[in-house]
């Protein structure tokens, strides 16, 4: 069928080349004045917007990085995105362990509430998690989203897990537990090292939630510099009357630089675990 | 599934099996009880920090609480007389049901075609396949902000307007009571078109191509077997699809909103999320706010049925 079309180009088809393509400019356009923006002052990108840039300075991604504290956003960032992480993953793992080992009812009617985690949505829960928050004396505390954060990205990733520990055969574990292991070490040991991939996909997803949140992150840890993420320290380089657009441009890439370096060195994985999420969730 | 798994341990021939009835059924327990044990600690996280906050609401809609270190007091209803009285909450449910309408009226048709045309393997498809998949990477605040740049009253589109000869057409967009929710709804677009047909492509990969082979040889066209042929074969995935998105973008919004255009000017762009996050953090007005959220939610929860009700696999 595709062979058959590349060798016979119809109109039908230039078109529809022709448009898909168009889709595809549309798509990068924004990306690069994103980028070409970057790298002017506030005069060269009025006067000339879609210009390239007459000379590479780096002096908007200095400033931005000064002007929003962006080092240590990014430490606030990472501290809470990997403190979050390694609490999903002790949380799914087990969870899922156990949902895929068991054919009862319990088990069952244990992951129907996972799966129905995706009616949930997290925004519906903002207003009370910062009461909740002021309540535990956390608020303004990158701790608090360490602990939060998980619940957002449990219901997801103990499905999934679940799925890839079902296709661990049984009897691997009834053998080693014949050979006296006990659970944990068959947990950590066997099933663990078995699912690495979709192990990979959980993480990743979860990776992607946490360093992109943004509302919570907002409502939560507020606007100080000592602890804001880097998804709110960007923001504030936009100015009360006039924003200097290079430099927002140039924090916008800063906060996406950790995402393109994680998805070029793990391009497939990263694919299949946001189309497995939202097919998934 | 259930029943099957069971099948299949207590019919399993001795000669395979190294346990005995009795051990078997200790095992069962046993298994039961570890299941429990593995199983209640993300039950309880999960519990305490998503189901019991979404669920406060219902309660927190029924109090007068004039911010978050204020003391709360009972107000029964009042809320919700307030919120059926505000233009303002109509206006958001109007702007609300815009977005939703055009936003899914575009994004799944054209996403459908994107990924049909994917899964076709037309040159350089692997390109497109990246570029569609580019701002799935970006958070809510960095497309927000991409596009803060591009719309600016000196940004990238109204420069390409003067420079063909349209400066008329020039406008502060994000400040134009015309064009305010429309941005919002670009930026939705831009956003969730790309990574939707990365969705349908993949779905439609695994469509046998015998099916299409049968319409082949009946003569049909490209269109025909995209519509006729693929679509009813996914229509099921369809509406999960759309499901999905009607809940990204309802939810979502309030964040685009909140870095774009505040809701304003005026209300042209205030959406019911975005009101929700306002009422409570910026008017200091808890109570409310959490009325507009029950409203939300359910508002959601019932969308989210329906679509998945009136979009279902027809065989």
């Amino acid at each position: 069928m595709a062979y058959r079309t590349r060798h016979k180009p119809k109109a039908l088809v230039v078109v529809a080349d022709s448009l898909v393509w168009l889709y595809g400019l549309i798509i990068l356009i924004p990306v690069y004045y994103l980028i070409v923006t970057s790298l002017k002052t506030n005069t060269e990108i009025f006067s000339a917007p879609a210009a390239l840039p007459t000379h590479a300075a780096l002096d908007n991604f200095i400033n931005a990085a000064n002007f929003a504290s962006l080092p240590q956003a990014l430490i606030n960032s990472s501290v809470i995105t990997i403190g979050a992480e390694l609490v999903t993953l002790g949380l799914a793992i087990p969870a899922a362990y156990g949902l895929s080992r068991t054919d009862g009812k319990i088990g069952a009617a244990l992951e129907r509430v996972f799966s129905a985690g995706f009616l949930i949505p997290a925004f519906a829960a903002l207003v009370p998690t910062v009461i909740l928050a002021v309540n535990l004396n956390l608020f303004y505390n990158p701790i608090f989203l360490v602990i939060f954060y998980p619940a957002t990205q449990l219901p997801l990733s103990v499905v999934l897990l679940t799925q890839y520990m079902r296709s661990i055969p049984k009897e691997l574990e009834e053998s080693s537990m014949m050979d006296g292991a006990n659970r944990w070490t068959v947990l950590w040991r066997i099933y663990t090292p078995l699912i690495v991939p979709g192990l990979v996909s959980v993480a990743l997803l979860n990776f992607l939630t946490f360093w992109n949140e943004y509302l919570f992150s907002l409502s939560i840890l507020g606007t100080d510099t000592a602890v804001r993420t880097v998804q709110v320290a960007v923001p504030a380089l936009i100015g009360q009357q006039t924003t200097n657009y290079g430099i927002l441009a140039a924090g916008c890439i800063i906060s996406i630089i950790p995402v393109l370096v994680v998805y070029l060195l793990l391009q497939r994985q990263m694919e299949n675990a946001l189309v497995a999420g939202a097919l998934k969730g | 599934m259930t029943s099957v798994a069971q099948h299949e341990i207590d019919h399993r021939p001795p000669t395979l099996s190294p346990v005995t009835p009795r051990r078997s059924r200790t095992i069962k327990s046993a298994q039961r009880r570890a299941v429990t044990l593995l199983t209640a600690p993300g039950l309880i996280w999960y519990a305490v920090f998503m189901v019991i906050p979404a669920a406060s609401i219902f309660v927190f809609s029924l109090l007068d609480w004039p911010g978050l270190l204020a003391p709360a007091t009972f107000a029964g209803f009042s809320n919700y007389a307030e919120m059926v009285a505000d233009p303002v909450f109509w206006t958001a449910v109007l702007n609300t049901l815009i977005e939703l309408g055009v936003d899914l009226a575009v994004m799944i048709p054209v996403s459908f075609m994107l990924g049909y045309y994917l899964t076709l393997k037309r040159p350089g498809h692997r390109i497109l396949r990246v570029l569609f998949f580019t701002p799935a990477l970006l958070s809510l605040s960095a497309r927000a902000l991409v596009f803060f740049g591009v719309l600016a009253p000196n940004g990238l589109v109204n420069g390409i307007f003067s420079l063909i000869g349209l400066g008329d057409l020039s406008t502060p967009w994000l400040a134009n009571p015309d064009t305010s929710l429309a941005v919002v709804m670009i930026v939705d677009l831009w956003g969730g078109i790309g990574f939707t047909a990365i969705l349908f492509a993949a779905r439609l990969a695994s469509v046998s191509p015998e099916i299409y082979e049968a319409a082949e040889l009946d003569g049909a066209t490209s269109w025909r077997k995209m519509w006729s042929v693929a679509m009813p074969v996914i229509r099921g995935f369809v509406g999960i699809v759309t499901m999905l998105q009607f809940a990204w973008i309802l939810f979502g919004s309030a964040t685009t909103v909140l870095l774009l255009t505040r809701g304003g000017p005026g209300s042209t762009s205030t959406t019911l999320s975005f009101m929700v996050y306002n009422e409570a953090f910026v008017q200091s007005n808890i109570g409310y706010s959490q009325a507009i959220g029950v409203v939300l939610f359910i508002f959601g929860l019932l969308g989210m049925l329906a679509i998945n009700r009136s979009i279902r696999q027809r065989y």
